[in-house]
């Protein structure tokens, strides 16, 4: 059908006019319901909102932080009621977190007046790469949980967070199937402390993550963030707990470069604990867990989570 | 102000349109010039005021200069023509080198001599590079009196008029003054407005979905990344091959389009430049309008292909080896184009001699070329482009896992087997991007030619409203690429 050039004009001015009002509604109902893109990692997303909503920022002395070694594998309740030394904790792991990005999270641990204590959760395949994160804002976060944006700066926020409506609707597609289910390694249903128990057992395995151990990649760069990280929370005041977590006992014992591997990240992560005032403790080779506790080759269900925190919980308590 | 953010789509580019045919409606044509000029300085200072004197001296200093050549038989007395343009273009060329070359000048003088001159650490002016050429061609058309006597007012509309200021197309005096001179331009062309909007549209698009998306994996490669294993630095260097080809003509696309909405028709400036089978015939699609300027400007008056083989070869090196130093004030940028001046003249002698290829291999020589010499052009230091083409060619190979068993002799030559990216996430869907990127520089008419199509039907209506949605992801706003040269 072929309009005139004048009403063509008008009917794409209308069509795009309505478009935009849809789009304004839409941002509304997205920003009252879901959490608000501020970097480009949902669980990072997830976890300030859950911050902003939920969490007394003057009562955390103890932080987590880690990949889903931090997230998953560590019980902030558990380790809480574990501890006769922490009283607030807050897990502040991000999915897939590398160390130099677990290094930009922790420039905002000023947010945190009370704080005492950092808890770095690893395994040996979290220094493989030293990615950073990007549109990462740390002046920005630590102002919007410190709730000292302006009013222009809060309307500017929530303008550029909400224009991506493509985002927005791919979030929320995404927040049922993939965020909301215990069942899988994308979850994001925090406890009151922000960690993510994880309720994958039998089928829910994915065989070829169970059964494959990671490679010995390892990065110069991420230990080189590790030492900066304790150095610079020696020299804050804060203590630094590096945990090595637990591996899955078969793939160590039948797999040398699993072995060889894990034997350098040990020597290495201690040796920069030792060097810059920090605490090492070895979980792997103190639990000794059986795969019943296991969800994949490093990541521990809630049950096996639950063990590893009293023991971090009863480490913590006995550093002088 | 950027053409892909909300206060130019929403602010101003509708409060400048209006207004300009509301003037012209009253038949106020020289308040409607004057108004044109204002609210290009206005886009202009929008980044930063500091910038504006310097374009209006730069554009009176010219127009006087300009004037002068073109009647310069009056004058003859006390100073020939040709002193006058040499004065103007060295003018031009000192305020260029000034603002965008001091600091590698020096740093360069700091390194050989050994000395420790402090850097001037100067701002560069938006758009110098682009409206000293675009004077410096008026000069040189003044000069051989193939200009006419503007008024300093149509002079003013021709440099700075926003559609093209920032990064082009470099429009040449004779091709936009008559335009701006025609009465039928000055009223509302509703032909041109559908027509504009969808060119808009397209370079929205293009730019904000495409080199946007582009952008992050080309960054995550040349500035984040600490070592690239081969996928990865193939991915890196092709995401910048698209970056830049969906950014820039992107840009003009939208310049193109705002300009027609003004009843302006601004040159073409890319022609699927992918699609190219020689380095000669990239050139002739790529950035067109340089290519013209230094063709016109530069190759013919160093004597072109007049002057005997050798001198050929040496005038085309010379010229994309100035070429390559107009887009930035850097060694990369320095061998980027000596790259370029060198492979032209490798063509002209194959062709001198008569030698054929293959059309498809002579487009995969092509493509790669460009490919690998676009490295060298992103790429902040020579470190960054070493790793890039370390990782392309000496790089490891990871193979999927489940490979391993069946493979594991390949460990031996650098091929290791797990995650085949953890720098891009092990996401497969910038495997996708690229194929899609590839289908539409290579299988998809480009924008230009799409215009010779358009009619005001459904489906030029609904594509559009489909560009236009790119409206909604102005989320990640960045400055176009060709915006630092």
């Amino acid at each position: 059908m072929l309009l005139t050039y004048k009403n063509y004009v008008k009917t794409l001015f209308i069509i795009l006019m309505t478009l935009l009002v849809i789009a304004t509604a839409y941002a509304y109902y997205f920003a009252k319901n879901y959490p608000l893109p501020i970097t480009n990692r949902m669980s990072f997303d997830a976890k300030i909102t859950f911050i902003k909503e939920n969490i007394d920022i003057a009562k955390i002395d103890t932080i987590i932080v880690g990949s889903s070694i931090g997230l998953n594998n560590v019980q902030g309740l558990t380790l809480e009621q574990s501890s006769k030394k922490i009283q607030g904790v807050l897990n502040l792991s991000v999915y897939e977190a590398t160390p130099t990005q677990i290094e930009q999270v922790l420039e905002l641990s000023s947010v945190f007046p009370n704080l005492k204590r950092i808890i770095y959760s690893a395994q040996y395949s979290d220094f493989a790469y030293a990615g950073k994160l990007k549109e990462y804002d740390p002046v920005f976060i630590k102002a919007y949980l410190g709730d000292s944006l302006s009013l222009k700066e809060k309307l500017a926020f929530y303008f550029n967070s909400c224009k991506n409506v493509f985002f927005l609707i791919r979030r929320e597609w995404n927040w049922g199937a993939k965020y909301m289910q215990a069942n899988q390694f994308t979850y994001l249903g925090f406890d009151a402390s922000g960690s993510v128990p994880l309720r994958i057992y039998g089928k829910d395995i994915i065989k070829h993550r169970w059964e494959n151990p990671h490679s010995n990649k390892q990065s110069k760069h991420a230990y080189s963030a590790l030492d900066r990280m304790s150095k610079r929370a020696k020299k804050e005041g804060v203590d630094f707990i590096f945990v090595m977590q637990p591996y899955r006992q078969p793939l160590y014992e039948n797999y040398k470069h699993v072995k060889l591997v894990m034997r350098d990240f040990s020597n290495k992560t201690e040796k920069i604990m030792k060097k810059n005032g920090g605490s090492f403790v070895n979980l792997h080779k103190k639990l000794n867990l059986s795969d019943k506790y296991f969800a994949d080759r490093s990541h521990l269900n809630y049950e096996g989570a639950v063990i590893g925190s009293k023991a971090i919980g009863e480490f913590v308590d006995s550093i002088n | 102000m950027l053409f892909n953010s909300y206060e130019f789509i929403f602010i101003f580019l509708p409060f400048t349109f209006f207004i300009y045919f509301y003037l012209n409606k009253k038949r106020l044509t020289e308040a409607s010039k004057g108004f044109l000029v204002f609210a290009s300085l206005f886009f202009y200072s929008w980044w930063n005021i500091a910038y504006l004197p310097l374009i209006l001296v730069s554009m009176l200093f010219n127009y006087i200069i300009g004037n002068h050549l073109a009647k310069s038989d009056k004058h003859q007395k006390y100073y020939s023509s040709k002193s006058l343009l040499t004065v103007g273009i060295i003018f031009n060329l000192a305020l260029l080198a000034y603002f965008k070359y001091s600091d590698f000048f020096i740093s360069n003088v700091n390194v050989v001599l050994g000395s420790e001159l402090p850097l001037l650490h100067l701002a560069l002016p938006l758009a110098i590079s682009f409206y000293t050429f675009q004077q410096i061609a008026y000069l040189v058309d003044s000069y051989r009196r193939e200009t006419q006597e503007y008024d300093f007012l149509n002079y003013a509309v021709f440099v700075t008029f926003f559609p093209q200021l920032i990064a082009g197309p470099i429009v040449h005096h004779a091709e936009m003054m008559p335009q701006f001179a025609q009465a039928k331009n000055k009223v509302k062309n509703y032909r041109n407005i559908a027509l504009g909007l969808f060119i808009f549209s397209i370079g929205l698009f293009k730019k904000v979905a495409i080199a946007d998306s582009f952008a992050i994996w080309a960054t995550q490669g040349f500035d984040v990344a600490q070592q690239l294993n081969m996928l990865e630095a193939w991915i890196t260097s092709l995401s910048y091959t698209f970056q830049l080809y969906f950014d820039f003509s992107g840009y003009t696309d939208m310049a193109i389009g705002i300009a027609l909405l003004f009843n302006i028709k601004l040159p073409i400036n890319f022609n699927s430049p992918y699609k190219a089978t020689s380095i000669q015939d990239f050139w002739r699609r790529w950035h067109i309008t340089l290519s013209r300027f230094l063709k016109e400007y530069l190759y013919i008056p160093l004597g072109g292909n007049r002057k005997g083989n050798y001198r050929t070869y040496f005038n085309l090196f010379a010229t994309f080896l100035l070429g390559g130093i107009w887009h930035g004030a850097g060694w990369t940028f320095v061998l980027w184009g000596a790259l370029h001046g060198a492979a032209l003249v490798i063509h002209r002698a194959w062709q001198r001699l008569g030698f054929r290829m293959n059309t498809l291999l002579a487009w995969f020589v092509t493509f790669n070329f460009i490919n690998i010499a676009w490295v060298f052009f992103r790429a902040k230091e020579f470190d960054d482009a070493i790793k890039v083409l370390e990782g392309m060619f000496f790089g490891t190979l990871i193979l999927p896992t489940p490979l391993s068993s069946k493979l594991t002799f390949l460990s031996s030559i650098n091929v290791e087997f797990g995650k085949w990216s953890s720098l891009f996430g092990n996401e497969p869907e910038i495997i996708l991007w690229l194929f899609a990127a590839f289908s539409v520089v290579l299988g998809l008419k480009n924008s230009m030619q799409a215009r010779e199509s358009f009619k005001p039907n459904l489906y030029y209506l609904s594509l559009t409203i489909l560009f236009s949605l790119s409206i909604f992801i102005l989320y990640r706003k960045s400055e176009f690429i060709y915006f630092n040269f």
